[in-house]
C-alpha cells in the first residue's frame, strides 16, 4: 500500500469525481422526472397506458443494469445509431432502471393519500393534474422522501457500472491508477471513500428534512 | 313545501335546484338506488334520513358527481350530470361538506379556504384572502386562519371545511354525515353553522343521523328506505305522524338511543 501515488494521481480522481458527480446528478433529476410521470400514469388508471407502464417497471426491474447498459450503448451501434455517446447510453440506462423503482415509491406515496382528498378538491373544481401537484403530491412528501433519498443513494453508486462502456468516472479512474501503480488497495479504498463522500451528506440532509417536516 | 304546481313538468324542470328522476345505482351485485325521483327548490333545506345501507349517502355523491347515476337523469343547478360531456360544469359551483372532513392537512385553514378561490377562480391572492377570511369569519373562525387541520378540534376542523365550500359562493351545500366523525360536545357547534345557514337562505341537501337538526331545521325530511324514497314531508309529518311502518320503525330505533 502506497499512499503517496494517490496524490501524485489526484488528476485522475478529480476527473473520475466529476464524471461520477454530473451523471449522478443528471440522472436523479430525469429518473425522478420519469419515475413520477410514470407512478402518475400507473395511479391514473388510464387503461392502456397503466399497463404500458406496468411493463415498464417489470421490464426495467427485472433486468440487471449491467444488461441494460451495455445493450443500449452497443444495441445503438449495432442499430447503426453510432453517435451515441458513452454518457448518453449510461444516463438513458440509469434513468430508466433507475426510473423504474422511483415510480413504484411515487405510487406507494400517492396511494396512502386519501381519496377524500381527490373528491374534495373535484367537488372545488380543480382539474386533475392542478389536484395532483397542488394537494396530492404535496402530502406524499413524509412517506415519499426516506426511499427516494434510498434510491438516490443507490442510483450514485450504480453509476460506477458507466465503467463497462468506458464512460469516465470514479471507478474506470481508480483502476487506471490500479494500472499505472499495481497497489490495488490504497485506490480502492480512495474510490470508496469518495463516493462515500458524496452519499453520506445526502443522507443527512434528509434526516434533517424530515424532523423539519414532522411538527406539520 | 310540496306545493302543488300547476304544471309540474314543465315548471320544476326550470325552477328546481335539483330533479333527479329515476335514477339507479349498483355497486357490483348490490342495487344501491332503485328508482329515485326527488326534486329541491331554491332554498330549500332538505335532510336525507334512514338507515345505514339506505343509499342516501351514494344519492347525495350523485348530486355532486362523486357518483354516477346508472340510469335516469340528475339535473343540478341547471346541469344535466346525465350527460358526461356537460357533467363537469357542476364542479366549483356547488359546496360539500365530508363526513371526514377532507381538509387539506398541508395547508392552513385560509390556505384551504383560499386554493380553489387561486387555481380555480383565478383571484388575486389578496382577493382570495379577503374571501377566504370572510368565509371563515363566517363559521366563527377567523382567528383560526394560520392554524393546520391537525392542530383544530374535530368542530373545527369540519367548520373549516363549510367555510372553504361557502368561499366559492355555491349555489348549493351538501353534507354528507358532517357530525358522524365528531365526539357529542363538538356536534352542536357544527349543526349551529348549518342552522345559520339555512336561515340565511342556502339551499342545503344534508344526510345525518341528528334527528334533532331535521326536527329544527329541515323545511322537508326524506326518509329512504331500501335505495328508494319510502317517505317524505315536512320534519312535523315525518316525525309526528309517519306513514309507514319502516319510517315508525327507524324512528323509534334511532329516537330511543
Amino acid at each position: 500500500m502506497n499512499w503517496s501515488t494517490i496524490w501524485s494521481n489526484h488528476g485522475l480522481f478529480t476527473s473520475g469525481l466529476e464524471g461520477t458527480v454530473e451523471l449522478a446528478a443528471t440522472a436523479v433529476v430525469t429518473g425522478t422526472v420519469v419515475g413520477l410521470l410514470v407512478a402518475a400514469v400507473r395511479t391514473s388508471r388510464v387503461p392502456v397506458l397503466a399497463q404500458l407502464g406496468r411493463l415498464y417497471l417489470e421490464v426495467f426491474r427485472g433486468t440487471p443494469l449491467l444488461v441494460q447498459m451495455l445493450f443500449i450503448y452497443f444495441g445503438a451501434a449495432y442499430q447503426g445509431i453510432s453517435n451515441i455517446t458513452v454518457y448518453e447510453a449510461a444516463l438513458i440506462a440509469l434513468t430508466l432502471y433507475e426510473g423504474a423503482y422511483m415510480a413504484e415509491i411515487f405510487r406507494a406515496g400517492i396511494e396512502a393519500v386519501p381519496r377524500g382528498q381527490w373528491e374534495a378538491s373535484r367537488v372545488l373544481g380543480l382539474g386533475p393534474v392542478q389536484t395532483f401537484t397542488t394537494v396530492i403530491l404535496p402530502q406524499t412528501r413524509t412517506i415519499v422522501l426516506p426511499p427516494l433519498v434510498g434510491q438516490y443513494l443507490s442510483l450514485i453508486k450504480d453509476t460506477s457500472i458507466a465503467v463497462v462502456i468506458g464512460y469516465v468516472e470514479l471507478m474506470r479512474q481508480g483502476q487506471a491508477v490500479i494500472d499505472r501503480t499495481s497497489d490495488p488497495v490504497a485506490p480502492y479504498l480512495t474510490v470508496a471513500a469518495l463516493y462515500f463522500i458524496i452519499c453520506f451528506p445526502l443522507s443527512l440532509a434528509v434526516r434533517r428534512m424530515e424532523r423539519k417536516a414532522a411538527p406539520a | 313545501m310540496t306545493a302543488i304546481d300547476p304544471e309540474p313538468e314543465a315548471r320544476t324542470a326550470v325552477t328546481a335546484r335539483i330533479a333527479l328522476s329515476g335514477v339507479h345505482k349498483r355497486f357490483g351485485d348490490l342495487e344501491v338506488l332503485k328508482g329515485v325521483d326527488i326534486e329541491v327548490q331554491p332554498g330549500e333545506v332538505v335532510v336525507l334520513i334512514g338507515a345505514s345501507g339506505s343509499g342516501k349517502s351514494t344519492l347525495l355523491r350523485i348530486m355532486c358527481d362523486l357518483e354516477r347515476a346508472d340510469r335516469g337523469e340528475v339535473w343540478v343547478n341547471e346541469v344535466p350530470l346525465h350527460d358526461r360531456k356537460r357533467a363537469p360544469e357542476i364542479f366549483g359551483h356547488v359546496g360539500m361538506v365530508f363526513q371526514q372532513f377532507n381538509l387539506f392537512p398541508h395547508k392552513t385553514a385560509l390556505g384551504n379556504v383560499t386554493l380553489a378561490l387561486l387555481k380555480v377562480r383565478r383571484l388575486s391572492r389578496k382577493d382570495a384572502e379577503e374571501r377566504g377570511r370572510t368565509a371563515l369569519a363566517r363559521v366563527g373562525l377567523a382567528e383560526k386562519a394560520d392554524s393546520y387541520p391537525a392542530q383544530l378540534s374535530g368542530g373545527q376542523q369540519q367548520r373549516v371545511a363549510i367555510a372553504r365550500a361557502l368561499a366559492m359562493d355555491p349555489a348549493i351545500m351538501f353534507f354528507d354525515e358532517p357530525t358522524s366523525a365528531l365526539d357529542p360536545e363538538l356536534v352542536g357547534e357544527v349543526t349551529g353553522v348549518m342552522r345559520t345557514l339555512a336561515e340565511e337562505g342556502m339551499t342545503m341537501v344534508v344526510v345525518t343521523h341528528e334527528m334533532r337538526f331535521a326536527h329544527d331545521t329541515a323545511d322537508r325530511v326524506v326518509f329512504m328506505d331500501g335505495g328508494i324514497v319510502l317517505e317524505q314531508g315536512t320534519p312535523e309529518q315525518v316525525f309526528g305522524n309517519p306513514a309507514e311502518a319502516r319510517t315508525q320503525q327507524f324512528l323509534h330505533r334511532v329516537l330511543e338511543t
